[in-house]
């Protein structure tokens, strides 16, 4: 029997589990003031269009409604979720907190194993502009990780850094080093911004962008000095040099509050989303094929839908992630199962009740 | 405790026995024995995968294998992303336009009919160059295309020219130099990173005294 490409339906133990750890990180976003809200499944594509890279453009599930709008079908909650943000907010209501558990739908070539990315839970902090609104996340974050009980890993960078280093480049430019970037064709990068920079410079931007590592790793780094000054400093100015004292200071702050995590920082992240304009993270994890949480600031773009707020957030693959979670048997079904043989089905009825109230499972 | 071993894809063929051959060099001993396909070398640090190469790059976009060997043919024709840490010495190759000798003249048609195995390559660069083409996707022995009049021209990989000559086939234009890459799963790189970049290190270093020991 012919199934559509892309498309994933799960039964029984598998699906109950999922509804468990759903609940279950729905009820962590709740304990930290989050409240849910439901995005519609399509919206009109005008809308997104100048939102959403070009990579992605395709995969999205485009239709012609009876009027001749064309609509697209819910490809990234965190872009729904803004619109329907910029329609009922208003600064009094601000900062806000929201989650969602939804699914998404994206087009799947054959050989894309990927249909398991198609369920995404996740927070948006709307309103909470800086340090503060950054270190929550995170920290919700790392809590999230430790609810998964999941061997991952976090990688931090800065997509302010980025637009600091290439401020002269122009934005055709810098998606072009953004895509090197991201794909750590620093050699090419090189060359590239040599042009523009100075061979010298080139090659330092090609350096302090492959950088992964600690904040004292990092310190190190900034602490090499060049004719009496900070290199760093002195090649991309105070404005680049100050992003990266913020990401050690992040770094610090989660040490303080007992980060328990893997935690990296990672200048090769750089946020492929367009609306990146902070602080930008993925989440790692082993025997998986890429991240599985993605995150970050992204300060414009509720201006967009009609409310200047700046906001934080992270999405999870919540499928991707649910066969590697450790300790399943928290979400797993009810072990034992009652059933009352009673040919009366009113007695059987009113047994199972008593058992149910004792929390017992019981079928009739 | 012992790490888990890196992930390594190796294509089937000449390309296979070449990385063998120098991975050998730096002390990287494997071999697939009794038509296995998966191998471990005799330190425990590395799992070879042997694969068809036009699945290498599923095999490494899915992090089956975090590492792999693939020529950048393969890799357009995946249209996956990966990080090429290193370039290989060995196995260039050039993609090329040929035809019939003596045959060829463009400009009377509407569109370049070209009988290829790489079909994404052929249409973007023939869209980049805003000719229009037609492609006619093959699986093997592309040559007989314009020998049994399928279409005029192909699009295939040449090295020595030979198989061209013996059909009685021409180069028309070369079209793109062709390497051979070390490819990483991306997220594969991010939790491995220090171990690849000292692997990397190492290849680099071990691939030129390798290149100069053959040279002896």
């Amino acid at each position: 029997m012919k199934i559509p490409q892309g498309s994933e339906s799960f039964f029984f133990e598998e699906a109950y589990i999922h509804r468990k750890l759903t609940e279950a990180i729905q009820n962590l976003f709740n304990s930290w003031g989050y409240l849910p809200v439901e995005t519609p499944v399509f919206d009109l594509f005008d809308v997104y269009r100048t939102l959403i890279p070009e990579s992605d453009a395709d995969k999205i599930y485009r239709l012609i409604d009876r009027e001749g709008d064309l609509l697209m079908l819910r490809s990234d909650i965190t872009l729904f979720l803004a619109r329907q943000m910029g329609l009922i907010l208003s600064d009094k209501d601000l900062p806000a907190r929201i989650c969602y558990s939804d699914s998404i739908l994206r087009h799947q070539n054959s050989d894309d194993i990927s249909h398991n990315e198609f369920f995404q839970s996740g927070i948006e902090l709307v309103g909470k502009a800086g340090f503060s609104g950054d270190m929550e996340v995170l920290l919700l974050l790392n809590k999230v990780i430790e609810l998964l009980d999941i061997k991952a890993e976090i990688h931090l960078g800065s997509h302010a850094l980025f637009n600091q280093v290439f401020r002269t480049f122009s934005e055709q430019q810098k998606a072009e080093i953004l895509r090197m970037t991201e794909l750590r064709e620093f050699r090419a990068l090189t060359e590239y911004c040599s042009s523009v920079s100075g061979a010298q410079k080139a090659e330092a931007e090609a350096e302090l962008f492959s950088f992964i590592g600690s904040a004292d790793e990092l310190e190190t780094l900034m602490n090499v000095k060049s004719d009496g000054r900070e290199k760093i400093t002195g090649l991309f100015g105070e404005d680049a040099a100050g992003e990266l004292k913020y990401l050690i200071k992040i770094a610090r702050n989660l040490e303080k509050a007992g980060f328990t995590g893997n935690f990296q920082i990672d200048l090769s992240e750089v946020g492929s989303q367009a609306y990146h304009t902070g602080i930008v993270f993925q989440v790692y994890m082993h025997g998986m094929d890429s991240a599985v949480i993605s995150g970050g600031r992204y300060d414009g773009l509720l201006s967009k839908f009609g409310i200047d707020a700046p906001s934080v957030g992270f999405s999870l693959l919540q499928r991707k992630i649910e066969p590697g979670i450790g300790s399943k048997e928290r979400f797993s079904k009810p072990a034992d199962v009652t059933e009352i043989n009673d040919k009366d089905i009113i007695n059987a009825f009113n047994k199972a009740e008593k058992l149910r109230n004792e929390g017992k499972t019981v079928t009739l | 405790m012992k790490e888990q071993p890196l992930l390594f894809a190796l294509p089937k063929g000449r390309l296979m026995e070449k990385s063998r051959d120098l991975l050998g060099s730096m002390g990287i001993d494997f071999s697939f024995d009794n038509r296995k396909l998966v191998a471990d070398d005799k330190s425990g640090n590395y799992r070879f995968f042997l694969v068809k190469n036009s699945d290498l790059p599923t095999y490494v976009n899915h992090g089956i294998a975090g590492l792999g060997v693939c020529g950048s043919d393969v890799i357009y024709e995946s249209g996956k992303d990966f990080y090429k840490l290193h370039t290989f010495s060995y196995g260039s190759t050039k993609m090329c336009l040929a035809g019939l000798k003596g045959s060829h003249n463009f400009g009377n048609d509407a569109a370049l009919k070209i009988s290829t195995k790489f079909t994404r390559f052929t249409r973007d660069y023939y869209h980049r160059h805003n000719t229009p083409v037609e492609v006619i996707k093959l699986n093997g022995s592309v040559e007989l295309g314009p020998v049994l009049g399928l279409s005029p021209y192909i699009v295939d990989l040449v090295e020595t020219g030979n198989t061209l000559r013996a059909n009685n086939l021409e180069i028309i234009k070369e079209l793109e130099d062709i390497r051979v890459h070390l490819i990483v799963n991306p997220a594969y790189y991010k939790l491995n990173y220090k171990r690849i970049n000292k692997f990397v290190d190492d290849i680099k270093t071990g691939e030129a005294k390798w290149n100069l020991e053959r040279r002896k």
